[in-house]
């Protein structure tokens, strides 16, 4: 596999910096993920990106790439150093990093917010541009301009499918970049959206999100190989499966968004995290490992289906729920009630993906009682869902935290 | 061609069928989407042979589509179809959803009829940077899994560009079918005196169609370039005195139709109709043709579209000069194939 070779290293007084290996795997074989990790420094102190999460169920540790020689894993450093409040928690800006390899970044109306964000987080990446227009007969008429600019250059397609309106303006891009002559294409879709549509348990189900993997499956091959797919916290660990060998898909998460932003509580040491249920425990545990933890569960009572904690303990906590998205946020909400009830102190919660279809997210409401079956304290959501991003935004319990840092460490993979 | 004739050809078509139905004829189970109920339930009218069968189309409260096939079971060792209709951006995830799974349920054979393939004026890059999305569309259909029954077949009626049929991988058979014998059976209806003469309003439907009309006079026109403005001129034939049937795959704004219309009228045609597979119309462009019944001379004495379109079908209800010409026989008999 790829060499391993020590990092050096330079550490503000106050954060614990641990011994990082860096790998990077220049070969695209298809067992593994492209994992690649860096420390950067700059005049304004330590930034460590983390870039892709493996397998979170091995337990054999055949993986050790992604871990340090010395066998802890990796914890973040504070990416923002200054003590202003983190409504964006952004790493600040690189100088002086050497690139590996420059980018050009094609992006969708959705996405044009997190794609600017993503340049301004490296010298690495530029922003190109597409017309996006329309026929009258609502087909797309598309153009992406300085196409022979793009010969030889990576080149990355930062998409949204926030709706499956848009889906097919954005493939037919998607379709189309890998045949310009480009050195690499990647392309990055934040949520995989169709995710929780993944089983047939009745035949005559149809599993959406296998309709999807198949439609990326197909994009065609550039001359640097495989198309890689980058995207957050997919909803199921087994869809990593459904996607052809013509794709590398590089399974990324927010969670070190929130490790970070938990460490930079004044309660820090008081928190618990809950799962609302035995998934979001198999999706995510592993990488919470230093907290304690408390699951919940969906117990059916009669016709109802009631949730319970099923272990852990909530009393005088500060508990934080976390998941990898939310729709109606019922889920949450149900276990926002039984903390409560169970003696937690706040409550707050983390997802990945804020879809909120119609305006759901205005039933979280900020806890300014100290009431925590009431409120939030916390409502933390990335910028993977455009869309809800603009609503929330600024609106107390939510806080985003962007993607752009690790997408834009991502592209250099 | 006279009364008696035509009833000749009526009764040799009836042996003609009686004997296909000695030999046996495939059962097809119809899959549809809503769009298309009505043109599905017309399919189903023409043969004994087509059942119609039914999907659950809901959705997330997300907009994401929340599917369910109804009696898959019923469905392993039969033949299937699906009836498509991808009229916007919007509703071809759904429609895709339902056409990559059904080859995959133990399915004798699969066909998707895919009436109107849009995208389709959209097929070159004349400029590196120019995004052909009716390529995108044919991989699209082109990557639907193969069934028990070998590849998927798909048919489309009068694709907007003849290279375009080899747009499509090798997993799917395309099979190319045309609105024009509907047009001609219709034409033959018209008045023996009107002399019925076709038109094409450029190169491209000359090149689709002249074949399959070379029973009657043509004329062609073009597009002329003068200055800033293009011209609609006649290129070649003489409408004067008949009765000139414009012909195109398809229409959308409507433009290229008037202009025409306008040419031969001034070159003494008596009467001008247009016949167009595909309706399109966006933004309801149709209402430009409609007979606006104030006195004054009306343009197109018949306009036929096909119900390839199911949106503009609706729309037009009855609404002179247009009449639809079904093509659920046509397709009823391409389920056979």
């Amino acid at each position: 596999m790829a060499a391993v070779t020590p990092a050096s290293a330079t550490t503000s007084a106050s954060l614990p910096l641990t011994q990082f290996s860096s790998s990077y795997s220049s070969s695209l074989s298809s067992t593994s993920s492209p994992f690649h990790l860096k420390l950067k420094t700059a005049t304004l102190g330590n930034r460590c990106v983390r870039c892709g999460v493996r397998s979170l169920e091995n337990q054999s540790g055949h993986r050790s790439l992604d871990f340090l020689s010395n066998g802890d894993p990796i914890s973040l450093i504070n990416p923002n150093l200054s003590s202003s409040p983190i409504s964006m928690a952004a790493a600040s800006s690189e100088s002086g990093a050497k690139c590996s390899k420059r980018v050009c970044l094609f992006y969708s109306d959705e996405t044009r917010d997190l794609a600017e964000s993503i340049v301004s987080q490296s010298d690495c990446i530029e922003l190109r541009s597409i017309n996006w227009k329309k026929f009258d007969d609502g087909f797309p008429n598309l153009f992406i301009q300085n196409a022979q600019g793009i010969r030889g250059q990576h080149v990355a397609f930062l998409a949204s499918f926030s709706s499956p309106a848009v889906i097919f303006e954005q493939l037919s891009v998607i379709y189309a970049l890998p045949k310009l002559f480009v050195s690499s294409f990647t392309l990055v879709l934040p949520f995989f959206p169709t995710g929780t549509s993944e089983r047939m348990e009745d035949e005559g189900d149809v599993a959406t999100a296998f309709t999807l993997a198949r439609i990326l499956s197909n994009i065609p091959t550039s001359r640097g190989g495989p198309t890689s797919l980058v995207t957050f916290d997919i909803h199921a660990l087994q869809e990593r499966f459904y996607f052809g060998d013509t794709i590398l898909p590089c399974f990324e998460s927010g969670i070190p968004l929130l490790k970070s932003r938990l460490q930079a509580l004044p309660d820090s040491d008081n928190i618990s995290i809950a799962f609302p249920d035995d998934g979001a425990w198999k999706r995510f545990h592993k990488q919470l490992q230093h907290y304690p933890t408390i699951v919940c569960n969906k117990v059916r009572m009669g016709d109802k289906r009631i949730v319970r904690i099923k272990e852990g303990d909530a009393e005088g906590r500060h508990v934080v729920i976390v998941d990898d998205l939310v729709q109606s946020g019922g889920t949450l909400i149900e276990c926002q009630k039984v903390l409560a009830a169970h003696g937690a102190a706040k409550i707050s919660a983390y997802v990945t993906h804020g879809i909120f279809p119609k305006s759901s997210w205005k039933r979280f409401k900020l806890d300014t009682k100290g009431d925590p079956a009431e409120g939030l304290s916390y409502f933390w959501i990335t910028d993977s869902c455009g869309t809800t991003v603009k609503e929330v935004m600024n609106k107390p319990p939510f806080e985003v935290l962007s993607l752009a840092g690790t997408i834009a460490s991502a592209l250099q993979v | 061609m006279s009364e008696n004739a035509a009833n000749i050809i009526m009764d040799n078509k009836i042996c003609k069928d009686a004997l296909v139905s000695e030999l046996q004829k495939k059962k097809v189970h119809l899959f549809y989407c809503l769009e298309c109920e009505e043109l599905a339930h017309k399919i189903a009218a023409e043969s004994d042979h087509i059942t119609l069968q039914s999907i659950n189309w809901r959705s997330f409260a997300d907009g994401f589509p929340n599917l369910f096939i109804n009696n898959a079971h019923e469905i392993r060792g039969q033949h299937v179809a699906f009836l498509a209709s991808f009229s916007s951006p919007a509703v071809i995830f759904e429609q895709i959803s339902v056409i990559y799974l059904l080859p995959r349920l133990f399915v004798a054979s699969f066909t998707l009829v895919l009436p109107f393939f849009p995208t389709g004026s959209f097929e070159r890059m004349e400029e590196e940077g120019d995004v052909a999305t009716a390529f995108t569309m044919a991989r699209i259909v082109s990557n639907i899994p193969i069934s028990r029954g070998g590849p998927t077949s798909v048919v489309i009626y009068d694709i907007h560009a003849l290279q375009e049929r080899f747009y499509f991988a090798d997993q799917v058979l395309p099979l190319f079918e045309t609105g024009i014998p509907l047009l001609t059976k219709r034409l033959q209806q018209l008045p023996a005196s009107e002399k019925v003469i076709v038109a094409f309003p450029d190169d491209g439907a000359w090149k689709r169609f002249h074949k399959l009309l070379d029973q009657y006079p043509t004329v062609v026109c073009t597009k002329v370039r003068e200055g800033d403005k293009r011209i609609v001129r006649l290129k070649e034939g003489n409408p004067a005195g008949c009765h000139v049937v414009i012909v195109d795959d398809l229409v959308q704004s409507g433009g290229t139709l008037i202009e025409c219309q306008k040419v031969l009228a001034a070159h003494g045609a008596a009467k001008v109709s247009a016949y167009v597979t595909h309706g399109v119309f966006p933004k309801s462009s149709w209402e430009r043709f409609t007979h606006k019944n104030n006195g004054s001379e009306e343009a197109f004495a018949y306009f036929w579209i096909t119900d390839s379109c199911p949106q503009t079908v609706k729309a037009l209800g009855d609404k002179a000069p247009f009449e639809v010409l079904s093509l659920a026989g046509s397709i009823a008999d391409a389920l056979q194939i």
